[in-house]
């Protein structure tokens, strides 16, 4: 595998001002601070992490929405810089969160996944309407929905759109920043299986922002955790589920709800809030919060160490800590087992139906 | 075909003018909004004299079966002055309108998009909101010399702080929004952003402003010219009208009475229909 995009030491800093006429700075919000990641060719990194850790921000970074204070982003080789945005802004490209933001309301359907083909000057009228009915059919619409505006389509069909849209253009990465967190349960699962089919038929690579794990444990194949603008462990997604390294990980996995009564009162959840990136916590930013803390923890920060092929976990006691008790398959949440059932009847269905 | 389509598609809303025309208020304002503007383009082919032709026999004649509004005092049909007038008045409306409405929709969409220029754009539009629209009038008028360039100008320049504020905050609310996000991902430019999404998206709320402002507008035009600042004799102006028929307030009252009449309708039924259409496009209203 090649790979495809390379995100060096990434940093968003947010200078926090004060005073109307002169303002002078009085702190930084440090939003994302020194990710680092790289995709592979027809990979799907998941970032993980509560709301807040910098997960949306780092996808904008690297669709260059937003300005990084510092950092690099190489895509297949190129840093992204002048000439080079503008082929990043066709062999990239993105679908949000909220499929009733994303499209325009006064834009037929047709004209807006039509509009990247446009924007890029790629062929005429008539083989962008065409192009258009085949991108609706990829999804799973139908032609004559292009004549139709946003509002008389529903959620999980509005953010087809926003897939075909983001089809348009043929890219090779797409972003998707919680593609699927606004939508009804049975909808998400039609909604990942798409996304995972497009990805097999055109060896899509995607950088898939959730904080939802199951969703996560579905589509990824590799994961990182994010933890107030940094990340904290990262690994393939076999791994992370199974041997957490990171004590955040293993919290983030143990707060999924657990159908076990006997094992109530076992699993500690973490206490406190996440601490504000204004004035992020000395040393490890975990330590406020870590069940394991040390006097070291606060003094030094701790670099991500790879620990296990693939694994790469940024604490200084992840060798010492007491072995994390499995809570993949099993261990999920009724209604996140029900889901990834759903998932799974949904693919066989499809599959019977290939057949 | 990875899967078919099961979900329920949405029936379709309304159209804005059903919505409008289900408040009888509304309907009402709206047919009145029209005949008051064919009749003031229908002017020379409905007013049954020339306005300008005087007939000293019948000077503040009261309305009668001849003159169906009466003449005023110089003997000319008050009919076929109103219609007229009419033309006058709403044209300045327009004028002022459109050219203060253009400059400032494009000075608001500027401060929303290029925000290093929103402080310098916006304090620029607090001062020209600082001066109240008569006084406008007053130092245009004395520059230029009274007439209804001086009213549509001052007016215009009265108009352009207010169109910006709108312009401005619909804006930021559409440019926060995922679909323009959406579009800066693919590569679009400003121009195109502005004009396809930016734009139609922000229409009904300046829109809504629009109609009720040319009610204020027509107003301000009214009143500036019966302080004899805009439109001068011969030129039939409703205000202009009502100012002339002052003097003979008591033993003529019609010649007064009619203009203002005309001028209440006129604004009553655009401010009216400028309400009804904020309800009319408001989204939550459509099911």
């Amino acid at each position: 595998m090649t790979t495809l995009l390379e995100v060096e030491n990434l940093t968003k800093h947010y200078p926090v001002k004060k005073g109307v006429v002169l303002a002078r700075q009085v702190g930084t919000v440090r939003a994302v601070d020194g990710v680092s990641f790289r995709i592979e060719r027809g990979e799907t990194l998941a970032i993980v992490g509560e709301s807040g850790c910098g997960k949306s921000t780092t996808a904008r970074l690297v669709l260059r929405l937003i300005e990084p204070t510092g950092g690099t982003v190489r895509f297949d080789g190129q840093e992204i810089s002048g000439a080079a945005l503008r082929t990043l802004r066709r062999r990239v490209q993105v679908v949000f969160q909220d499929p009733y933001a994303s499209l325009n309301p006064r834009l037929r359907v047709g004209d807006t996944i039509a509009e990247p083909m446009e924007v890029h000057g790629i062929g005429t009228r008539e083989s962008r309407a065409a192009r258009v009915k085949e991108l609706l059919g990829l999804v799973g619409l139908a032609p004559f929905h292009a004549q139709r505006y946003p509002h008389e389509f529903s959620g999980g069909q509005r953010q087809r759109i926003g897939i075909a849209r983001a089809l348009a253009v043929q890219p090779e990465l797409i972003i998707c920043d919680e593609p699927v967190s606004a939508l009804d349960v049975s909808i998400q699962a039609q909604v990942v299986n798409l996304l995972k089919d497009l990805q097999r038929r055109f060896g899509l690579s995607y950088l898939f922002i959730a904080h939802d794990l199951a969703v996560v444990h579905h589509m990824a194949d590799r994961v990182a955790v994010m933890y107030l603008g940094q990340i904290v462990e990262t690994a393939p997604k076999r791994a992370i589920f199974d041997r957490p390294m990171h004590p955040y990980t293993r919290a983030l996995l143990s707060a999924i709800p657990h159908p076990d009564p006997r094992r109530r009162g076992m699993v500690k959840p973490l206490g406190g809030d996440v601490p504000s990136p204004m004035n992020p916590p000395s040393g490890c930013r975990f330590h406020t919060r870590c069940p394991f803390v040390q006097d070291r923890c606060k003094a030094e920060m701790p670099m991500l160490r790879e620990l296990a092929p693939g694994q790469q976990v940024a604490c200084h006691f992840a060798e010492v800590l007491p072995p994390h008790e499995a809570v993949a398959e099993n261990g999920m949440s009724p209604v996140a087992a029900q889901r990834l059932a759903l998932y799974a009847a949904a693919k066989a269905r499809k599959a019977a139906k290939a057949a | 075909m990875s899967t078919t389509v099961t979900e329920i598609v949405a029936p379709a809303r309304p159209g804005t003018l059903k919505i409008l025309l289900r408040e009888p208020a509304a309907a009402v304002s709206l047919t009145l909004v029209v005949l008051v503007i064919l009749a003031a383009l229908l002017a020379p082919w409905l007013a049954p004299y020339d306005p300008f032709d005087t007939d000293l026999m019948a000077v503040m004649q009261p309305p009668d079966g001849k003159y169906l509004l009466g003449t005023d005092g110089q003997g000319r049909d008050m009919l076929s002055r109103m219609l007229f007038g009419l033309r006058v008045t709403l044209a300045m409306g327009a004028l002022s309108l459109g050219i203060g409405g253009v400059i400032g929709v494009a000075m608001g969409f500027a401060a929303a998009y290029y925000r290093r220029i929103d402080g310098l754009l916006m304090r620029l539009a607090d001062i020209m909101l600082s001066f109240p629209a008569i006084l406008f009038g007053l130092a245009i008028a004395a520059i230029f010399g009274p007439g209804v360039t001086a009213v549509v100008i001052a007016l215009a320049v009265a108009t352009v702080p207010l169109m910006a504020r709108i312009a401005r905050s619909t804006a930021l609310v559409v440019l926060g929004q995922d679909y323009i996000e959406a579009a800066r991902a693919q590569g679009m430019g400003d121009a195109r952003l502005i004009w396809r999404h930016l734009m139609p998206n922000c229409a009904s709320p300046i829109l809504v402003f629009a109609t009720l402002r040319f009610g204020q507008v027509i107003l301000l035009g009214s009143a500036l010219s019966f302080l004899g600042l805009g439109a001068q004799p011969p030129i039939a102006e409703l205000g202009a009208m009502a100012a002339q028929g002052r003097t003979f307030l008591f033993f003529a009252p019609h010649i007064s009475v009619i203009p203002a009449v005309g001028i209440f309708v006129v604004v009553l039924a655009f401010n009216v229909l400028g309400d009804a259409l904020r309800d009319a496009l408001d989204p939550r209203l459509r099911i």
